[in-house]
């Protein structure tokens, strides 16, 4: 063994001489890209935890004992978990049988069932439940109509306005986040392992029912708590059908207690444990799967085959054409009929046709112009901020350039499963006062969407991240390039189709978000989903149908757009 | 002058040392393998060396400076080394031509200059006519040489390469092992290769470092770890060989069981009184039918191997024979050329130049 | 002598218009100079839109941001903004008379006296000079007659308690709407809660506007509503839909809607110029003509299918008890009807 030559003396002085030049040039970029994302979510959620611990006379716990024990409040939550857990089991069902329907049988036109269940995904929540108090409505509702029509009933055949009908709603809604996930995995499922079972002598249904189903049951939970937290997040929905039955939610709730005289610190208080109950189901989960793992499912597997339904072929298309017919054309049908129309319930007839809702919308109502343009300000502005925050945060992550660089990762994914209108009731209290006074300008719904949104473009970029070899920058580095200019010249040009769809994805859930703007907004700094809501409490039908129409169309052409340029399935890319 | 050196020098994942207080000093030009089994830790050292691992103990210097230890790591980007990778690294979305001036741009050379130089370099690995291809629309072969040129057009001190062959199809593989060799010999860069191919390191390298479980366990001309290998592992690692157990009786002499008593060339530090390893090759050991002939050969001071043929795979080049030594329990491996036929069941004799039994260690 | 005299007050006058007018001129200016005003207010999208049109056509060059919302929404926004330190507003405008109460008394308006409003009848003017009535209209029950015959239908507030309207019925808000909260005041004071507690076994369909019950019982979904802005009940039946608008003999709450300038509004002189316009004659008339309102303008004519305010019994409230009662409303009205 050879002793090193240079003595401890010179080493020291050799390393502070090269302490300037081993410093990475880049790394500033890194830490202030981590730094900025923890003190993005810890702002907010550390101004929810004081402001619900402290009252005038210091710490204490009254504010909780406030809200859990006043019956009214308890009642809300229990309506909360109700409905979630509800709509948990129906998304589950509906999506599982759709998506494996999709992957794994023969089901006619599978290409045309994905679109529409991504069509049902792109809807934001509380216009379905806009679209269906015009189709539910017990008296006027357009099906309920036709119902005592067809069958000289004076009952109404079904009443959206009940916590049924919540649950019905908000079930359509949250099926295609379970659909994707089964999906997922379903296709991943070599028809090798179903093959096995064959050769044993088992059916195709009992190989289905044995194999298949317990294959993906890690998805199928996974799905559930996906769905239920979905639910339990929403706010549109239910102050929509809820509210006018007199039935409160989680989420309601918090926005009753910021009307006047407003009491940030129970909505503080009430937001906690949903806080608490959402980090909860998340571990669940990845205990859940992190056991039970994907690792059967094998990652390129073998062949797959279809499985022939035989003469249930049709039967299940039609069954599956009832259910995106109830989350898609129905809703958008009646969406239509209202825009069109001078009254909604009255047939479309040529008397009743009119463009008046549009013009009214467009040129005579103040809010909409300043409206859009902020939506779509915003949108470019949050998507593209958070694809350029996503791309450096998922570098971080994926090349493990910063010590803990595992739990930037939970840092960064949090917000996706904190309910919007709990963020907001933490960006309220920690931005509306110096020095960060951000509250009544736009930029603290950019706060906020880049917050809330920012999650789906970094899984996304991570997960394509995953799949460009690292030795392609390795090889830009080598040969001179810092790191920044290596993921500028090779990793983001590689990675292009994976950001067009993080930066899509992004925009997207922009434009449809309701639960933090409807706490975050003023009157100067309104945007798309909040003019719908306001529209929505002063029954000005036409003109929501009209902006609904226009927020869906633009999603529509995102989509397409992406499809386009990015030359791939926009729901493909949820896999990793 | 790049020299290069590296001093105890020891990289952890976790508990487990991947490098482990490994010295190595390669002189200015020359050409050094890291030959060894998946997870001895070679690729580990070439990343330290290009510094996209920092080392947890130890130091690596170029020429006079540190550029690699606990406290200092020059970022790749400033080491003025090249490497070639495994998977090529060849950028998908870039023309061949851009792939090649990549380096040069960096460097903020001049357009004409570098065009001046990619076309040179091209010509050098044949891709000229190419220029405009993209990646997708070449062979691996030819994506290999856009790695090579990419790496070479930047005129590195150094060129590191990690199994760049690895993914090739066997002719070509041979083909490149030349190719490599042969731009060496024209740009004499200090470079240090990496595989698990021994015969890729005997073609390309100057000297051979095998390495096995994070350190060197011998260090050499490829002549020298072929035929004086030092421990069992190296014996074993680079070709085929027979491994004979005994003890060591004095300097040249190793008794193996039964009585049978080999004469061997000496090894290093092993002591008279220990259990010894003797390497012989498959292709030392020569087969004769004739008990003359075997005798003339003991004569001769060789070692004979009395035994019978028990099976025999014939290679086209060569006969691959398993010889059964019922007297030590052992088989011995034997290639022999493809004029020498002997049938199943047959009896022979092998006889071995004590020149050709080399004596190595366990570690 | 006489001639005289009537010459020099001819001329009194004559300087004194021009002077007038010459602050007119120079109130416009500075309006003008500022560019626009900001509004919020919970007079209906339509309408107010429409008096923003008005404006502008008239003053070109100032533009109207109009904020619309309901009139705890209103409140909530502007004390939001004040808590903020944000400067945003500049006319506030809502139908509980109790807000203009609160804001003053938290020193949140300026004290402006209009010119326009010299003629208002005591009930639609604050003495300080903080805040005027800019409409009133009524909370009123209305039916839709494709569903409900007019000999079935309910003449009284007690009609509404009978059971054969239980899932028939829909009310607004207090907790959003002024209007609402005038009502809830109002019926309180007569009736007591017990007639909320029994009209609430009824199962109400709640929505939050008081407009908003006008198109559901124009669309038949609750067929009766038991309040609800009477001047937007008119306007939807005036459009061809299915109304009508009960005026119970016992009484009908009167809302009348303040209009105040904000203490700190960035456009002071749109503001004015603004309140000066919404309180003219010319336009206190549009707003019964096109938006079937009542006003405090004595010079106002109004639609002659609309009844006159002094043939209806009114019930009044007091804006200082509105304001003192306001949470206590909301959350026994919540009590018995949720959310």
């Amino acid at each position: 063994m050879s002793i090193p030559q240079t003595t401890v003396a010179e080493s020291a002085a050799g390393a502070r001489a090269f302490r300037l030049r081993r410093f990475d040039a880049t790394l500033p970029v890194w830490m202030g890209a981590a730094l900025f994302v923890v003190v993005l979510m810890l702002l907010p959620l550390g101004a929810i935890f004081t402001t619900s611990a402290f009252t005038e006379k210091g710490l204490t716990l009254g504010n909780y004992v406030e809200v859990f024990t006043d019956p009214a409040y308890l009642k809300a939550i229990w309506n909360s978990v109700i409905t979630s857990f509800w709509v948990g089991v129906i998304a589950v069902a509906v999506g599982a049988l759709l998506g494996w329907l999709v992957t794994r049988t023969d089901l006619p036109f599978p290409r045309a069932v994905r679109a529409l269940v991504m069509a049902s995904f792109v809807t934001p929540p509380f216009l379905g439940a806009f679209a269906w108090t015009l189709l539910a409505g017990p008296n006027a509702g357009l099906l309920n109509n036709w119902y005592r029509a067809a069958s000289g009933s004076e009952t109404a055949l079904f009443n959206i306005f009940t916590i049924e009908g919540l649950i019905f709603v908000m079930a359509l809604y949250s099926f295609p986040y379970v659909f994707s996930m089964i999906a997922n995995v379903s296709e991943l499922i070599s028809s090798d392992l179903e093959d096995a079972a064959n050769i044993l002598g088992a059916s195709r249904w009992k190989i289905a029912l044995t194999i298949t189903l317990p294959l993906t049951a890690p998805a199928l939970i996974g799905g559930f708590i996906v769905a239920f937290l979905h639910s339990l997040s929403l706010f549109g929905a239910p102050a929509i059908l809820g509210l006018p039955a007199g039935i409160h939610t989680i989420t309601t709730q918090i926005w009753a207690f910021f009307q006047y005289p407003p009491r940030l610190d129970l909505a503080a208080a009430f937001s906690v444990p949903l806080l608490l109950a959402t980090v909860g189901l998340i571990a669940v989960q990845k205990k859940l799967l992190g056991r039970r793992g994907y690792s059967t499912v094998g990652g390129k597997g073998g062949q797959k085959r279809l499985l022939k339904l035989g003469y249930l072929r049709w039967p299940a298309f039609l069954l599956v054409a009832a259910i995106l017919s109830l989350s898609v054309f129905l809703p958008y049908g009646i969406l239509l009929k209202a825009a069109l129309s001078k009254a909604w319930a009255m047939p479309l007839t040529l008397d009743n046709f009119t463009l008046g809702n549009f013009t009214f919308t467009f040129f005579q109502y103040g809010d909409t112009q300043a409206a859009i343009l902020n939506t779509f300000k915003l949108g470019i502005a949050t998507a593209t901020a958070g694809t350029l925050l996503a791309t450096l945060l998922a570098y971080i992550t994926n090349r493990q350039l910063l010590r803990g660089a595992r739990y930037l990762s939970f840092f960064v994914l949090a917000p996706l499963v904190i309910p919007g209108i709990v963020l907001a009731v933490g960006l309220f209290i920690a931005y509306s006062k110096p020095p960060l006074m951000l509250y009544g300008t736009i930029w603290i719904l950019f706060v906020a969407y880049l917050t809330k949104e920012m999650p789906i473009g970094f899984s996304q970029t991570e997960s394509t991240f995953k799949t460009i070899h690292p030795e392609l920058e390795d090889a830009t580095r080598i040969i001179g390039a810092n790191r920044l200019r290596a993921l500028k010249d090779v990793t983001v040009p590689l990675a292009r189709s994976g950001l067009i769809a993080a930066w899509s994805f992004i925009f997207i859930g922009v434009i449809r978000e309701l639960s933090a703007s409807i706490l975050l907004f003023t009157p100067s700094s309104k945007v798309v989903s909040v003019v719908i809501f306001d529209l929505k409490e002063e029954g000005q039908i036409g003109a929501i149908a009209v902006l609904g129409i226009l927020l869906l169309a633009v999603s529509f052409l995102i989509i397409l757009a992406v499809q386009w340029l990015a030359g791939r399935e926009f729901f493909a890319s949820s896999r990793g | 002058m790049a020299t290069v050196t590296l001093r105890e020098l020891t990289k952890k994942f976790g508990a487990a040392a991947a490098v482990d207080r490994l010295d190595l000093d390669i002189g200015d030009g020359e050409f050094v393998s890291l030959l060894g089994p998946s997870g001895c830790g070679k690729t580990t050292t070439l990343r330290l060396l290009a510094g996209f691992l920092q080392p947890d103990g130890g130091e690596i210097r170029v020429g006079q400076k540190v550029v690699s230890s606990p406290a200092v790591l020059i970022p790749p980007e400033r080491r003025n080394m090249s490497m070639i990778f495994q998977s090529y690294a060849v950028w998908p979305h870039m023309t061949v031509f851009q792939n090649v001036a990549y380096g040069l741009k960096l460097k903020k050379l001049d357009g004409g200059e570098i065009a001046k130089k990619v076309e040179r370099m091209l010509r050098l690995v044949h891709l000229d006519p190419l220029a405009g291809r993209y990646p997708g629309e070449l062979s691996g072969g030819q994506q290999q040489r856009v790695a090579l040129a990419r790496a070479l057009v930047v005129e590195p001190e150094i060129l590191l390469l990690d199994e760049p062959l690895s993914n090739l199809d066997a002719n070509l593989r041979e083909e490149m092992r030349f190719e490599i060799r042969r731009l060496h010999e024209e740009f004499r860069i200090t470079t240090v290769y990496v595989t698990h191919d021994q015969a890729e390191a005997m073609v390309t390298s100057d000297r051979i470092a095998v390495m096995h479980q994070g350190r060197i366990v011998q260090l050499g001309s490829p002549e020298e770890i072929f035929d004086r290998p030092k421990t069992r592992f190296v014996a074993e690692f680079i070709g085929k060989t027979n491994i004979l157990r005994g003890m060591l009786e004095s300097g040249r002499s190793v008794a193996l069981g039964d009585g049978l008593k080999l004469r061997v060339l000496a090894g290093d530090g092993l002591a008279p009184g220990k259990e010894v390893f003797v390497c012989i090759r498959p292709h030392s050991l020569r087969l004769t039918p004739s008990a003359a002939e075997a005798e003339a050969g003991r004569g001769k001071g060789m070692n004979l191997f009395q035994g019978v043929i028990q099976r025999r795979v014939y290679f086209g080049d060569a006969n691959d024979y398993i010889v059964e030594l019922p007297a030590q329990r052992l088989n011995l491996r034997v290639v022999a050329p493809p004029t020498q036929k002997y049938e199943a069941g047959q009896k022979v004799f092998a006889l071995a130049d004590p020149e050709q039994c080399v004596l190595v260690g366990e570690e | 002598m006489k001639y005289l005299v009537a010459i020099a007050l001819a001329a009194l006058a004559a300087l004194s218009a021009t002077r007038s007018h010459a602050q007119d001129a120079a109130m416009i200016e500075a309006a003008r100079k500022e560019g626009k005003v900001v509004w919020y207010t919970s007079l209906a999208i339509p309408s107010s839109t429409a008096l923003a049109h008005y404006f502008m056509n008239k003053y070109k060059g100032i533009e109207v941001i109009v904020n619309r919302n309901g009139s705890q929404r209103v409140l909530q926004m502007v004390m939001q903004e004040a808590g903020a330190s944000i400067k945003n507003v500049d006319v506030i405008h809502t139908s509980d008379a109790g807000h203009f109460v609160l804001l003053k008394g938290k020193g949140l308006l300026a004290q402006y006296s209009p010119k326009a409003a010299e003629v208002f009848p005591a009930g639609f003017k604050d003495p300080a000079g903080y805040f005027f009535g800019m409409r009133a209209t009524l909370s009123s029950i209305a039916y839709n007659p494709r569903v409900i015959n007019e000999k079935d239908a309910p003449k009284t507030w007690k009609d509404l308690l009978d059971p054969k309207w239980r899932g028939k019925e829909v009310t607004a808000h207090p907790g959003y709407s002024g209007i609402i909260m005038t009502h809830v005041l109002a019926l309180v004071k007569q009736l007591g809660w017990e007639y909320f507690q029994e009209l609430a076994k009824n199962k109400l369909h709640i929505v939050q506007s008081a407009n908003d019950p006008a198109q559901v019982v124009a669309s038949g979904e609750r067929p009766l509503g038991v309040n609800g802005a009477e001047y937007f009940y008119y306007k939807t039946m005036k459009q061809g839909n299915p109304i009508k608008i009960v005026y119970p003999k016992e009484g009908v709450p009167l809302v009348v809607s303040p209009t105040a300038i904000a203490k700190d509004a960035p456009h002071p002189n749109a503001a004015r110029l603004f309140t000066e316009f919404i309180l003219s004659k010319e336009n206190q008339q549009i707003l019964a003509d096109k938006e079937g309102l009542y006003t405090g303008h004595p010079e106002v004519t109004y639609p002659k299918d609309k009844p006159m305010l002094k043939d209806l019994k009114l019930w009044a409230v007091d804006a200082e008890e509105l304001e003192k009662r306001n949470a206590e409303l909301k959350k026994r009205f919540t009590e018995f009807f949720g959310a």
